[in-house]
Order: C-alpha cells, then structure tokens, then sequence
C-alpha cells in the first residue's frame, strides 16, 4: 500500500493553556488535531495529576498530524505560548495512508 | 510597615471591644461551656470526621479515591442544592433594601480583602508582586464548599440564616480577580511599557461561565422564582441527602489535601503562618460589616466565613491564565491545604461563636 511520509508533532501541556495552543494550530492551517484529557506524569513542575477541583494541575495531550511546514510552523510558534507553563513538544515521522487528509 | 501593621491590628481589637463589651452581660462560665462544647461537637460531627480521614488516606499515599465523575457530579450538586434553597428562602423574605446592602458589601468585601493580603505579604514575606497579587486574589474571593458547610453547621443547630446569604457568595467570587490583577499590574507597569487589557477576553469568560457559578446562580434563579412549590418538588433531593453528600464531597476535599501536604517545603512557614491568621483578619472585618448592616447570628457567622475562606477553584483557574508567572503550588496549597482545613475544623465554630457573643439575641 502507498504511504505518505508526514510530521507527528505532539505536545503535552497543562490543560488551561490549551485552548491557546489549539487556536494557534488551527491558524497554522493544519486540518485537525486529537486531544487527549486526563494525561498525568511527573517533570519539572512535579507530580502533575489531579484535575478533582481545579485544572491547575492537570495536563492533556495534543497531536497534530501534518505537512513538514505546518508541523514546523507549529512547533516554533508554540514556544512563546508555553513561557510560563508546563509543557513538552515534540515531532516524529510517520506515515499516513490518506494523503488528502494533513 | 507601620501603616500595614496598624490596619492588620485595628481590625481585630474593634472586634475585641464589641465583645468585651457583650460578654460582661453574660454568665461567663456557662457560655464558655457551651461554645467548647459546640467547637467539640464540630470537631465530632460526621463530615469533620470524613475530612480528616480523607487527609489521612491521602497522605499516606493510600489508593482510595473517588473517581473524579462522581466527585464532579457531587460538587454539582451542593451547588444546585445550595443555591436553590438560597433562592426558595430569598422569595420567602422578598426582596428588600437589606438584599440591597448586603449584595453592596459583599462586593466591596471582595473587592478590599485582596489589598490587605497583599499589604501583608509584602511585608512579612520575601514574595514578589505577582505571587504576591495571585495570593491576595484567593483571599478576596470565596470558597464555596467552605460556606456549604457552613450552613450545614448552622443548620445542624437550628440556626437561621438569611437566603441573601448565597447571593452574597455568588457576587464575591469574581471582584477579588480583579483586584489582584491590578495590584499585580501596579508593579508591571513601571517596567514594561505594553498595555493590555486589565482581563482577558478568555478570562472573562472562564471567570463568569465556569460551570460552578453558572449552576449556582442558575440554581438560585429558579429557587427564588419557584418558590414554596418548587421546594416541596425538590426537597427530596435538595434537603435529606445533603448532610451524606457533603461528607462524601469533604473525604474527597481530604483526599486531595493529604497528597498536596507533601507541597508545603515550596510554601514555608511565613506563608503557612499566613494562611492561618488571615482567615481571621478576613472573619473580623466580614462579620464587622455584617454586623453593622444588622445581619443575623447566622448571617454574621456566615459573612465571616465568607471573607476568611479562600477560593480554590474559580481564582486558580483564573490566575494560571492571567498571571502565569505566579506559582500555582503556592497559591492552592496555601488555600486548599492550609486556609480550608482551618476554616472548617476551628473558623466555622469559632466564628459562629463571636456571631452570637455580637449579634442580635
């Protein structure tokens, strides 16, 4: 089967800094993203788990899926988002069967 | 750091005066008796108790938990459950100018606390602005499970309390936000040229349509319009198993506070100490107000609450957007772990004592 060669950019961030950084993909232009509540671990700033009361200290993850420029647009603009929050980028390649679809 | 000591001092020893001035009306030891036996009784009673287990579970790091949709869904509903019996008693007293007053100081309440936390922080304590303002914030707002139980308090005893009381806790949620932001802003100005707006468009929202306080108010609403009738249809849920739900809700609150103890190195002993003596800085300058606008006992004990308690979920949340730079363990270990637990095991007994040594007979 062919495959098509993207950019897997994930980013785990603390969930009230979210919506920022779902705005920013969506004006990068890449065409959908997958957001995973409920994400805990431990890192910089401590444990980051419980999301009970307050979203202070709970954390989602967020994937995008998309063209080398649009995922490298994404990872550079994300930086300046996530001064002051808990937050980890990262990219990988993957490989997508519907092309049309990032 | 005269002035901001002077204003620390003043507060508390009016409230001295009013009481020396009452208790020499009273029998002395019988009176003494009772208001330990009431602290005893607070300290005994069923959703004390599931706290302090919730604490302890906690933090030995014991696998108990309650999964985090029914801790939801019980937060839901002592909000629903407060605000509409706010609402039912408020139609009961009508709306008059005390609704009025009352509502004036709530906000004024809110408004002011913060800039005394902040006053004192600054000077007892080595915090920068920001961490200081975000503090301060909580500390103006309210914390709304601290204010339920409360009322389950007072209730337990038989003590009445006026409905516009929980409408006095809707509207002291959100000012203190605001305070704390320009306090926050006072010093950021010296440095930084750039303008934005005091609050955010997304802070706003966050601040007015969190669920919460959508419910509460929206709970209230329907209360004061229904009425009666609508709390003869909703007694069976609002009234008999309130006092249960609350304890459940508590064990979880507990939960949460015995894993964050292990916090408290990132807070120190300064800002503990804080956390502690400003709840009664924030009780005396509430139930002074309350009692000079003529409130009840219960509604003096309920407007001290108010102004000591901390908020932990609305100003944290709005706090980690508006100033980011603040740290989010200080600011909710110190009015989660330190500020709430007081509040309930000694404040609430404690200010419901000085309400009845003040208020009205």
């Amino acid at each position: 089967m062919q495959l098509h060669a993207k950019k897997r950019v994930e980013i785990i961030v603390e969930a009230s800094c979210a919506p920022t950084i779902l705005e920013m993909i969506e004006a990068t232009g890449a065409t959908g993203y997958t957001v995973l509540h409920e994400v805990s671990g431990k890192g910089h700033r401590g444990l980051r788990a419980e999301s009970n009361l307050t979203d202070v200290f709970s954390n989602v993850q967020i994937i995008v899926i998309a063209a080398e420029a649009i995922a490298h647009e994404i990872v550079s603009r994300s930086q300046p988002l996530l001064q002051n929050y808990a937050g980890i980028v990262t990219m990988s390649n993957v490989d997508v069967v519907r092309d049309d679809h990032f | 750091m005269f002035a901001s000591d002077a204003r620390s001092r003043l507060t508390p020893w009016f409230f001295v005066a009013i009481i020396a001035y009452r208790y020499s009306l009273h029998e002395r030891t019988a009176l003494m008796a009772e208001l330990l036996q009431i602290a005893a009784g607070n300290l005994l009673s069923p959703i004390v108790m599931f706290f302090v287990l919730g604490v302890a579970a906690g933090y030995v790091r014991s696998d108990l938990t309650i999964p985090e949709p029914i801790s939801k869904a019980l937060s839901l509903y002592l909000m629903l459950a407060i605000g509409f019996k706010g609402g039912v008693a408020l139609s009961a007293s009508g709306i008059t100018s005390m609704v009025v007053l009352a509502l004036t100081v709530a906000i004024v309440l809110s408004l002011l606390m913060p800039v005394i936390a902040f006053s004192i922080l600054r000077v007892v304590t080595s915090l920068d602005t920001k961490n200081a303002a975000a503090i301060a914030a909580h500390y103006g707002s309210v914390s709304i499970v601290t204010f339920v139980a409360a009322t389950s308090f007072l209730d337990y005893r038989q003590v009445h309390y006026e409905g516009l009381l929980v409408a006095m806790l809707a509207v002291m949620e959100t000012p203190a936000i605001i305070t704390g932001l320009l306090l926050a802003r006072r010093s950021a100005d010296a440095s930084s040229g750039e303008q934005e707006p005091i609050i955010s468009a997304q802070v706003l929202r966050q601040v007015f349509l969190c669920g919460s306080v959508v419910l509460l108010a929206g709970s209230f609403i329907i209360g004061w319009t229904t009425g009666d009738k609508g709390m003869q249809l909703m007694a069976p849920l609002v009234k008999e198993p309130f006092q249960a739900v609350l304890a459940i809700f508590l064990l979880d609150m507990g939960l949460m506070v015995g894993r964050r103890l292990s916090d408290f190195g990132r807070v120190g002993i300064q800002l503990a100490l804080f956390g502690l003596y400003m709840p009664l800085i924030g009780a005396a300058v509430g139930m002074a107000a309350a009692w000079a606008i003529g409130l009840s006992v219960g509604g003096i004990t309920l407007v001290g609450v108010l102004a000591a308690s901390a908020s932990y979920i609305v100003v944290p949340a709005a706090m980690r957007l508006s100033l980011p730079q603040a740290n989010p363990a200080i600011y909710v270990t110190l009015s989660l772990a330190v500020t709430f637990p007081f509040n309930l095991v000694i404040g609430i007994p404690l200010y419901h004592a000085v309400a009845r040594l003040i208020g009205p007979a």
